[in-house]
């Protein structure tokens, strides 16, 4: 486990509470910069929470977020989106009036003006394969379209780092492969962090070099694929008591 | 061949302008047929304006007459108290809709008032400016108070026949859809029409759902504004009753039903509907008062129930075939722009 690149994203002592329920108690990670990292944890753990935070849809109780050495804990979502933070949503958050054309281009605004916006729109149509249903309405796509968009409107913001909550699920094993081989693309050729939020293993396991794993909004794990899947804590949150023998 | 669909669209665009140019003309004679027509254009202005918060944003802004009041009495005062002429009490009422605008948009936008919530305050909004003017009487009071009589008088902006604010409404239009027209095509309609449709999406991409919410309201104000300006004097009194909630509920009725976000749909919506009010009130207000509101809400409710998505895409899809058949370019029945 090297820790050799500068962390990208610090979290220190995150705490999101909603009434008497504690959604995210305590957490303290760091994402390094270029790394494919994971967050795990079984429903109802925080993940989502989590990721709501540090974007800036929620505002934490307790801790701080720094991104790029820069604090922004509290920070409204379009402003941490020009500092180069995107994300895709868990339940697609389409523009079902929109194109996928015009969608990206919402996203590719973050970065571009009038004159050069549609070469940004171009590249990333490109890029996540949607040449083909560019002008279709995005009321009219199924999910696996849907997750596709989301991914490319947050690309087109040309983020540092990019988050995905449970960009897999729903999808079927050539989807699964098809958004997998796009992801790393994304991560070698053009050096995006990312963090997936994933209930999918396979995706988790083929994609990410380190794991983080969330249980009753709590940080329980930390470590490569293997260690994640012999670490019995993490087996016993998922599994139940039952699976350590 | 696309810029054989580009000249079409110019040619189409010509011919009902020329149309429109040449309507009083051909009525000039009959002064009520004349305040109809402007009736009809006025609703088109209103309408098209409110696109832009409405339609695009979607916020169901319910304070149309809050803004024309402002802008009626901003300039009917001025005029009736320092003889300032409407054409700079245009500007002033606009910006005084537009000030009035940013006091209450910024509060609401910024403690994320939406929706529902939004549609009841903004509707709010008329009737305590109705109550504040009735009780205002250095400005307003409960009787009506008269712009200065002239029987022709540029500087004043009154005429002994309805002809001109004809025009003027008609050139207050022309200048409300290309506004509608440049947004739609600019960052500003992508950003409003995405917070539109969820607004936490939008700012996860780099959206200001709150600045772009309050430009809008302030385009959107201004317009109206300064169209309330022209109504004054093409009535000749300013008075608190200016600001109806029923009319500004009507506003958003053809904002709607015309086509949310879609140029010339809330226009499209004002000339079908407004027209056909009128047509009936005229028609059947003389057996039975009220009949050509309900005749009106029937029709209303056929138009949701049938035409969801409002008359402008009926209207729309026919158009873009008729096109691919003048043009042989099929292009055009997927292109989806806002605008076409």
């Amino acid at each position: 486990m090297s820790m050799s690149s500068e962390p990208i994203l610090q979290v220190s002592n995150l705490t999101k509470r909603f009434g008497n329920l504690v959604a995210v108690n305590n957490v303290s990670l760091q994402i390094p910069a270029g790394e494919i990292v994971g967050l795990i944890g079984p429903n109802g753990a925080g993940k989502t929470t989590f990721f709501n935070t540090i974007t800036g849809l929620y505002t934490p109780d307790e801790g701080r977020v720094v991104f790029k050495g820069q604090d922004i804990t509290g920070m409204p979502p379009h402003k941490i989106c020009k500092l180069g933070m995107s994300r895709t949503f868990q339940v697609t958050k389409a523009f079902t009036e929109m194109t996928v054309e015009e969608t990206v281009r919402v996203g590719a605004y973050n970065r571009h003006g009038e004159d050069d916006v549609m070469e940004k729109v171009d590249e990333v149509i490109s890029f996540c394969g949607l040449e083909e249903i560019r002008h279709q309405k995005c009321g009219d796509l199924g999910l696996a379209s849907l997750r596709r968009v989301e991914l490319a409107r947050a690309m087109a913001t040309e983020p540092d780092l990019l988050l995905l909550d449970e960009a897999g699920a729903g999808l079927t094993a050539a989807e699964l492969a098809e958004l997998m081989e796009i992801l790393r693309k994304l991560n070698r050729e053009q050096s995006v962090t990312l963090c997936v939020v994933e209930h999918v293993m396979q995706m988790v396991m083929g994609l990410c070099e380190r794991i983080f794993v969330l249980d009753a909004g709590e940080l329980i794990a930390e470590g490569t694929p293997e260690e994640i899947s012999n670490n019995p804590r993490v087996i016993e949150a998922y599994l139940g008591e039952r699976a350590i023998r | 061949m696309r810029i054989k669909a580009t000249t079409f669209n110019r040619v189409l665009l010509g011919v009902l302008l020329a149309i429109a140019l040449l309507i009083p003309l051909l009525i000039r004679t009959n002064q009520y047929n004349l305040v109809l027509v402007t009736t009809v254009l006025l609703f088109g202005v209103l309408a098209t304006a409110w696109n832009i918060i409405g339609g695009m944003a979607g916020q169901l802004d319910l304070a149309a007459f809050a803004y024309l009041g402002l802008g009626a009495f901003t300039s009917g005062t001025l005029l009736i108290r320092w003889n300032v002429s409407p054409w700079i009490g245009m500007i002033l009422g606009g910006l005084v809709a537009t000030g009035f605008a940013v006091l209450v948009g910024f509060p609401l936008f910024r403690f994320r008032v939406r929706e529902v919530w939004y549609a009841l305050t903004s509707s709010a909004l008329v009737e305590v400016l109705k109550v504040a003017f009735v009780m205002w009487e250095d400005v307003g009071g409960p009787v009506e108070r008269y712009l200065p009589y002239y029987s022709f008088s540029l500087y004043h902006m009154r005429f002994g026949t309805y002809i001109p604010y004809y025009y003027i409404m008609l050139a207050i239009l022309v200048i409300a859809i290309v506004v509608n027209y440049r947004i739609g095509r600019s960052k500003l309609g992508f950003y409003l029409r995405a917070l539109g449709e969820d607004e936490d999406a939008a700012e996860i991409l780099g959206v200001d759902a709150r600045a772009c919410k309050l430009k809008a309201l302030m385009i959107y104000a201004f317009i109206v504004g300064a169209t309330g300006a022209v109504y004054a004097c093409m009535y000749g009194f300013i008075h608190p009753s200016f600001f109806s909630g029923a009319r500004s509920t009507e506003v958003a009725i053809l904002g709607i039903v015309g086509g949310m976000g879609i140029t010339y749909g809330p226009l499209l919506a004002a000339v079908i509907l407004v027209s056909a009010r009128e047509f009936l009130r005229a028609s059947l207000g003389g057996q039975m008062e009220s009949l050509y509101l309900v005749i009106y809400s029937v029709v209303l409710i056929l138009i949701a129930l049938f035409r969801p998505q409002g008359i402008a895409v009926f209207f729309r899809d026919a158009y873009r075939k008729l096109l691919s058949k003048v043009t042989g370019d099929e292009h055009v029945l997927r292109a989806n722009t806002p605008g076409i």
